[in-house]
């Protein structure tokens, strides 16, 4: 199934995003230096040097949406990598080892010169490391580090108080490694990285994520919801990838007002509104038709993803200090999204926003916290139902899934 | 008496057992408070300081045999199945009454473990956990990383002597850890002659019986003395790559086939390198856990390869065998890199089962004449 998409400013974005991956091909092949990026990495000091740069996850969610996953997945296995791991970043992976290149969607993506990564779990630094083998790619690692006690509420306390919210071990060491990896970056581009640039670059990120804060509170107090994930995550995630620049920020406010537009005039993903629905886990890019299936049937519509969420709550940093604030955004990032405490209150938080009622939980095979989500979610009353598939192989992706999804909407959420 | 051996063997069979209680304080110390218990989880415990802050401490370690159900719901079941079996043994009670589990960052399921336990006694106090507590011990190969390591250690040793309410003898216990490490190498040592005089499965007791480390080093002593006595074993040999073994059942399983483990490249074997920690305190701990390894979790697959081809000539294996547990991956990353660096026959075992070794891969490639 097909997802349909309406929104101008999502329309927009997808523009853009043609645009702009032309126009890198073009630098690239003008002998500009290429970097790829982790999502979870700060991009703003690439975007502060001009650097031109692709993130990892964006790729391979392009890729899955062209169904092309399982041939990277089989690069990776015809070199002898597994291909049941990782596939969120083997699946970019497998664009290195692809004999034709430029068959990949869009035209193909450059070879990168520079790859950052960080070290979370046990296989993403192999993966970028292996990849730093291919000639003239150089791999970049960030660590990722972890801390014994941390505060429950770092939704409030990140804005101002992210020292307090992340502590001080994990902000040395990461704005240390960022302190370096300006210097490398200048060392093997010739970039200057400038002051007064990167903090235009902060200030700019902080204003685009405020209106995705404003974007994320309209649709959570509007009955019945102006639109659904289909339609915000492309609003708010290929902005996302361009943060730092003034196309992301004002993009982002003209996707508020579209929305503001929407709610005056009473504009509704689903006018029959029966439930509204949350959607935990990375976005389903080979099936974004999913998010809409069961609208007509059962008026369930997915008002909630993590992306404009965490959109809102997760980047924002105000502060003196940029670099330091930099950090800050990234130091316990994944702890946000994947972590309990952090993680299962702050998604009870958004369901009591956002007036939830029933929750549909991706797990993937890499190690998640799963079960402390749903317990948290369910003891705050709402009932949760888990699938089980990877984001970008379809091939985990049973084909009961929606049955089972339909069932539970009938026997549990309508009930 | 027993020989060494068997006495190693012995208490291999019964670690990580519920401990009889503690005895008190001498006392020069808290007279009446009961000695902590601490039962650690990871490669990367600094075990001195534990040694250091004396108290009584264990390696915590599964069991393929006893079931998973709790840390299968807890963890998920995309965790090793090895940490999903320690939690599933924490929350039976299965290692006694512990008063503190410290878990290091060695890999991603100690990790999840941790916060798993932490979030359990936070949410669920009725499963009566004990205090956890993380070593984040990292391993880039970078002066950030070390400087962020040492004020890990120096906060771990902190908190160590608020639990015991005393100074750590930390040169003590490094002596002591390095000692062990001296005469672990002069053991390795057997399994690497032709033939060997150690079988992998003996190796893993004699490398990590469970004791305090005054017997321990006590035993290894004595199995020097007695190294003229042990049996030969002549199987084919194999050096073991991979996942971690805390248990005996892969060893056992290989070994039944006809060859023997010369050497492996695992937390519960011998990884590590031989050097001492030596003087020079905190700052001298912490950069000898920053080096340690390379563990196929914290090591990239060029280091794993250079290790590997190092590895197997100094132990004169004929085959290498790289085992990777389902759910426990970055071993079958390495593979590639292993396997172009190696002059020997290597073998891949992937996705296997906690406990577990199917051999048909082995079996095909390189049949061992029983």
């Amino acid at each position: 199934m097909r997802s349909v998409k309406s929104l101008a400013t999502a329309a927009e974005a997808g523009r853009h995003q043609r645009e702009w991956f032309a126009d890198l091909r073009r630098r690239v092949a003008d002998g500009e230096p290429f970097a790829l990026l982790n999502a979870d990495v700060p991009h703003e000091i690439f975007r502060t040097m001009d650097i031109p740069y692709a993130v990892s996850q964006w790729w391979a969610s392009l890729v899955a949406a062209k169904q092309r996953s399982g041939h990277y997945l089989e690069l990776v296995r015809q070199r002898g990598y597994p291909d049941y791991s990782e596939q969120y970043n083997a699946v970019t992976l497998g664009s290195a080892f692809d004999p034709e290149p430029e068959a990949g969607p869009w035209g193909g993506l450059p070879k990168p010169d520079i790859i950052v990564g960080d070290a979370t779990g046990d296989v993403t630094r192999k993966v970028f490391d292996i990849w730093g083998h291919e000639p003239g790619v150089t791999f970049y690692p960030l660590e990722s580090a972890a801390e014994n006690e941390v505060p429950v509420n770092w939704w409030e306390l990140m804005p101002h108080r992210w020292e307090q919210a992340v502590g001080p071990a994990r902000l040395d060491l990461l704005t240390a490694e960022l302190e370096n990896l300006v210097r490398f970056l200048e060392t093997t581009t010739g970039r200057r990285f400038s002051e007064s640039r990167f903090r235009e670059v902060m200030a700019l990120v902080n204003e685009q994520e405020e209106w995705n804060r404003k974007t994320r509170d309209l649709i959570a107090r509007t009955r019945p919801a102006p639109l659904g994930v289909v339609d915000s995550i492309p609003s708010v995630m290929l902005p996302q990838w361009h943060r730092g620049t003034e196309w992301a920020r004002d993009i982002a406010k003209r996707f508020y007002e579209e929305v503001r537009e929407r709610v005056d005039t009473g504009q509704a993903a689903c006018p029959d509104e029966r439930a509204r629905l949350m959607w935990i886990g990375r976005g389903l890019w080979y099936d974004m038709g999913f998010y809409q299936r069961f609208q007509d049937e059962y008026g369930a519509v997915f008002v909630w993803s993590m992306y404009l969420a965490i959109a809102a709550d997760g980047y924002i940093r105000y502060g003196d200090d940029p670099m330091r604030a930099l950090a800050a955004r990234f130091a316990a990032f994944t702890d946000q999204l994947y972590t309990p405490p952090w993680s299962s209150e702050w998604y009870v938080k958004e369901a009591r926003l956002h007036g939830i009622d029933g929750v549909v939980h991706l797990v993937s095979d890499d190690p998640r916290g799963s079960y402390f989500t749903a317990r948290a979610l369910e003891a705050a009353g709402f009932p949760v139902i888990e699938i089980h598939a990877d984001n970008v192989d379809a091939r985990t992706f049973g084909d009961e899934v929606v049955e089972r999804v339909g069932r539970w909407l009938e026997n549990v959420v309508l009930a | 008496m027993p020989t060494a051996l068997a006495a190693l063997e012995e208490a291999y069979a019964r670690r990580a057992a519920p401990r009889p209680p503690a005895s008190p304080a001498s006392s020069e110390g808290l007279a009446g408070t009961r000695t902590p218990v601490v039962g650690y989880v990871g490669a990367d415990m600094p075990v001195e300081l534990l040694t250091a802050a004396g108290v009584s401490a264990f390696r915590l370690t599964g069991d393929p045999e006893s079931g998973s159900a709790l840390g299968d719901r807890y963890l998920g079941r995309g965790v090793d199945p090895m940490a999903r079996s320690v939690l599933t043994r924490l929350l039976d009670g299965a290692f006694g009454d512990l008063d503190h589990v410290v878990v290091s960052h060695d890999c991603e399921a100690s990790l999840r473990l941790f916060y798993a336990l932490r979030e359990l006694r936070r949410v669920e106090p009725g499963t009566r956990l004990p205090e956890v507590y993380l070593v984040d011990i990292l391993h880039l190969p970078h002066r950030t990383t070390a400087r962020y390591n040492r004020r890990r250690i120096g906060e771990f040793a902190a908190r160590l002597e608020a639990w015991t309410g005393r100074p750590l003898d930390l040169a003590g216990a490094v002596a002591a850890h390095d000692e062990r490490r001296r005469l672990l190498a002069a053991v390795a040592e057997l399994r690497r002659a032709v033939p060997a005089r150690l079988t992998g499965r003996q190796f893993l007791a004699v490398a990590d019986p469970g004791l305090p480390v005054d017997e321990h080093i006590a035993l290894l002593e004595r199995l020097l003395a007695e190294a003229g006595r042990l049996e030969e074993h002549t199987g084919r040999r194999v050096f073991l790559s991979g996942s971690d073994h805390d248990t005996p059942h892969v060893y056992e399983a290989v070994e039944s086939e006809g060859y023997v483990i010369v050497g492996e490249d695992h937390s519960f074997g011998g990884p590590q390198p031989d050097r001492p920690v030596g003087a020079g305190g905190l700052d001298a701990l912490a950069e000898h856990y920053h080096h340690s390894g390379p563990t196929a979790h914290r090591a990239t697959a060029g280091e794993r390869a250079a290790h590997a081809a190092r590895a197997v000539r100094q132990c004169r294996a004929e085959v290498f065998v790289a085992y990777s547990r389902i759910a426990d991956e970055a071993p079958a990353w390495d593979f590639p890199a292993q396997r172009a660096a190696l002059d020997v026959p290597a073998v891949l075992l992937e996705r296997q089962e906690y406990g577990r070794a199917d051999l048909t891969a082995l079996r095909k490639e390189h049949p061992c004449a029983v």
